[in-house]
């Protein structure tokens, strides 16, 4: 798959799966803008690993749930490179995944709700917002929102988290309604237990064990895994594709 | 930052020379220092952890012991402790292990060392403990008390991280100076363990010396053996057949070399309900630390007659080993492992007929046997014989030629083929039977290599039945 011309902007691209998929259109060609909110370094340690994989690369740190850091950092990346081609909304608010910590749903207020919302759909309409004036004018464009496998099957009831995210799943189809006429595609990745990265680091050996017992190819993901599907739904192979959800789970949910 | 490894009570580490040694697995190795230690430097050490455990440690209660072990375990196993915040990022980076692979091994192998692990451990070579404090009586009549060596030399191997931790337990719960010589491989977690003990309990880290010195060096190794009243030694066995030449007449050494453990997987285990969790369990114990310690199996003994066949079970253990690699990577190889990895696959291909399975990066390989070729070690790394037999019960008689060298069996099978199988093993040579999973994960007090840990190293000195009648005519109060 070639993306060589092509302009990709990930959010929340410092590590973890942002990185991975950095890395992965990089790998292919393409100019990544890795946006960042607060770990300078680990973006730097992206924008070198794009470099030697063969792309171009550009840390970028913006707050994406601000509207004005969004349109901000969608001005310099066409600055930078001219163009957008493909948004990849990646980032969402500070979350930590540990099934021992996390807040039952009468100890979750709503202020908890509302951080993640605005960490996922607001970053996303705030992103779309400022990324689509350009790919309006080029008719053309491919947005692609990462959720989690969550949203189909809840084996830990992550409830800010997942709302949010769920959510996002509406926003996105909703989009790809509205956009697809004007030739801009709308999709959602949603991978599972992605271990390691920052914040899965607290979950268990006994929880990963469980969900591996349950899914028909043994393992859990890595950062990597959750790169390929977001790669084929930004190409052209993926071009009659629109509103759809791809698990990335290791068959854990079908459907 | 420099680490420096070793514990060296009564020298003075600033009037030492360091040597660097390097590591250059990844991009930056970490930079660790070990002491350039003459005979004389040895002596000194071996009087010193000697004279420490005399006027210390064998008049401390054993109970005593096992709280100041099961402290500096409760250290290490705190994830915020700076001890253990040194091993999980020093230790992957000295052996090449996988980060995540090296923190799990590390609390689940330290979890067996806890106080009810060590009185468990206490208990099974002596029914009655206290016999390490004082006199007891014993069964046939008389009084006995048990003594280790004033001085006891362990010589450690470095292929799997924290090795050195259960000689030098055994050597402090039967109240010995301990001088033991670490391994260039892995140099560290000996060092560390000292020195969590100096910290809480500094009375026992006098007692317990770590040194390091160039392997095939043999001046500072003759002042050591010289020295120990009872040598420990584990390694290959050409290493371990030159030290036991190099052994100053009369002193005791104890060998433990280099075993090939296997498994054997019933047909019942073999049908659909259970196939897949069988593998995986294999797999678990082919993968763990890269299949570099002595219990990781060689060779997967499948039984035909189940509702999947042998070579259906292979490719299951083949997915489930790239499953693990995703996981926990396997560690980067050498040249000369590459090629020795490459040559087995070729022997096992052509001369042996197997059906090899592998990735393309060399991170596992399967050699299906569907003709029974029989017995032998696999080339480590991940790589592993599946070896179809028409009986489990014909096994013991294909590795009975292998006796010296057996250790672990991982069994997956009902009961009733359980305990006869492990009777037909145990003929054979093998010391350990496992369930399939738990073979690299043994448990605290087991027999090592079919032998006691602790009541190896003591001497028992018994007061005849006869003696305190006797003594009574002495006493004051005789009338």
């Amino acid at each position: 798959m070639d993306f060589a011309g092509k302009t990709v902007l990930i959010t929340g691209a410092g590590r973890g799966i942002g990185a991975a998929i950095a890395k992965g259109f990089a790998t292919e060609g393409a100019s990544v803008a890795v946006n960042y909110l607060q770990d300078a370094t680990s973006a730097s340690a992206t924008v070198d690993a794009c470099t030697v994989a063969g792309g171009t690369a550009l840390a970028m740190q913006a707050d994406v749930t601000d509207a004005g850091d969004a349109a901000r950092l969608v001005a310099a990346t066409q600055d930078a490179f001219g163009k957008i081609d493909v948004l990849v909304h990646n980032a969402f608010a500070p979350y930590v995944f540990s099934p021992e910590k996390r807040a039952l749903f009468w100890e979750t207020d709503w202020a908890a709700f509302q951080a993640q919302i605005d960490g996922s759909v607001k970053a996303a309409h705030g992103m779309a917002r400022a990324v689509l004036p350009d790919m309006l004018a080029r008719a053309e464009g491919c947005i692609i929102n990462i959720a989690t496998n969550l949203v189909e099957r809840p084996v830990v009831p992550y409830h800010d988290y997942t709302t949010a995210k769920s959510a996002l799943v509406g926003f996105s189809r909703n989009l790809a309604v509205e956009l697809g006429p004007l030739g801009i595609r709308v999709n959602l990745v949603c991978p599972g237990l992605v271990y390691p990265t920052a914040a899965s680091r607290a979950v268990k050996e006994d929880l990963k064990d469980a969900l591996i017992a349950q899914t028909p190819l043994r393992r859990i993901a890595t950062p990597a895994d959750v790169a390929g599907p977001v790669l084929f739904l930004a190409s052209p192979w993926a071009g009659f594709m629109t509103g759809q959800t791809l698990y990335v789970d290791g068959g854990f949910v079908m459907r | 930052m420099l680490e420096r490894a070793c514990h060296l009570p009564g020298l003075d580490p600033d009037a030492l020379d360091w040597h660097r040694l390097s590591f250059a697995r990844g991009d930056t190795g970490p930079d660790i220092a070990v002491p350039v230690l003459g005979p004389g430097d040895i002596d000194r050490l071996a009087a010193h952890v000697r004279d420490n455990a005399a006027a210390r440690l064998r008049a401390m209660p054993v109970a005593r012991i096992v709280e100041a072990i099961d402290a500096v375990i409760v250290r290490l196993l705190d994830r915020q402790d700076p001890y253990r915040r040194k091993m999980e990022q020093m230790l992957p980076a000295v052996t090449g292990y996988d980060p995540e692979m090296v923190r799990l091994g590390l609390t689940r192998y330290l979890m067996t060392f806890r106080k009810p692990e060590l009185l468990r451990f206490l208990a099974e070579d002596f029914p009655n403990p206290a016999i390490l404090d004082g006199f007891q009586p014993l069964p046939k009549g008389g009084y006995g008390k048990a003594f280790g060596p004033p001085l006891l030399a362990h010589i450690w191997a470095g292929n799997v991280p924290g090795l050195p931790l259960w000689s030098m337990v055994c050597g402090l719960l039967v109240k010995s100076g301990t001088i033991g010589k670490v391994s260039s491989a892995e140099p560290l977690f000996a060092g560390w363990f000292a020195q969590v003990l100096a910290e809480v309990a500094p009375d026992l880290a006098e007692c317990l010396a770590v040194v390091w010195w160039q392997g095939g060096e043999s001046a500072p190794e003759q002042a050591m053996l010289g020295a120990a009243d009872l040598t420990l030694a584990y390694g290959s066995n050409t290493s371990l057949a030159a030290i036991a030449g190099r052994m100053p007449p009369g002193k005791r050494l104890l060998r433990f070399g280099h075993k090939v453990s296997f498994a054997m997987i019933a047909a019942v285990a073999l049908d659909p309900a259970k196939v897949a969790d069988t593998a995986r369990r294999a797999a678990r114990d082919i993968a763990r630390y890269d299949q570099q310690g002595c219990f990781a199996p060689h060779v997967v003994f499948v039984e035909r007659g189940g509702r999947l066949c042998p070579r259906s079970f292979a490719r299951y253990l083949a997915r489930a080993l790239d499953a693990f690699g995703h996981r926990f990577p396997a560690r980067a190889l050498t040249m000369a492992e590459t090629a020795s990895f490459a040559a087995w696959c070729q022997q096992e291909e052509f001369t042996h007929d197997a059906e090899v399975m592998g990735d393309a990066h060399g991170g596992w390989t399967v050699s299906f046997h569907n003709a029974g070729q029989g017995f032998g070690p696999s080339c480590l790394n991940r790589s592993v014989k599946v070896v179809a037999v028409d009986d489990l019960a014909n096994v013991p008689g294909l590795v009975a030629p292998f006796r010296a060298l057996l250790q672990t069996v991982g069994i997956a099978a009902s009961p009733d083929e359980l305990f006869r199988l492990a009777g037909l093993l145990g003929d054979a040579g093998v010391t350990r039977i496992a369930a399939l999973g738990d073979m690299t994960t043994p448990e605290a007090g087991w027999h090592h290599d079919g032998r006691c840990n602790l009541s190896d190293l003591v001497q028992i000195t018994e007061i005849d039945a006869r003696a305190p009648p006797a003594a009574d005519k002495l006493a004051f109060y005789d009338d």
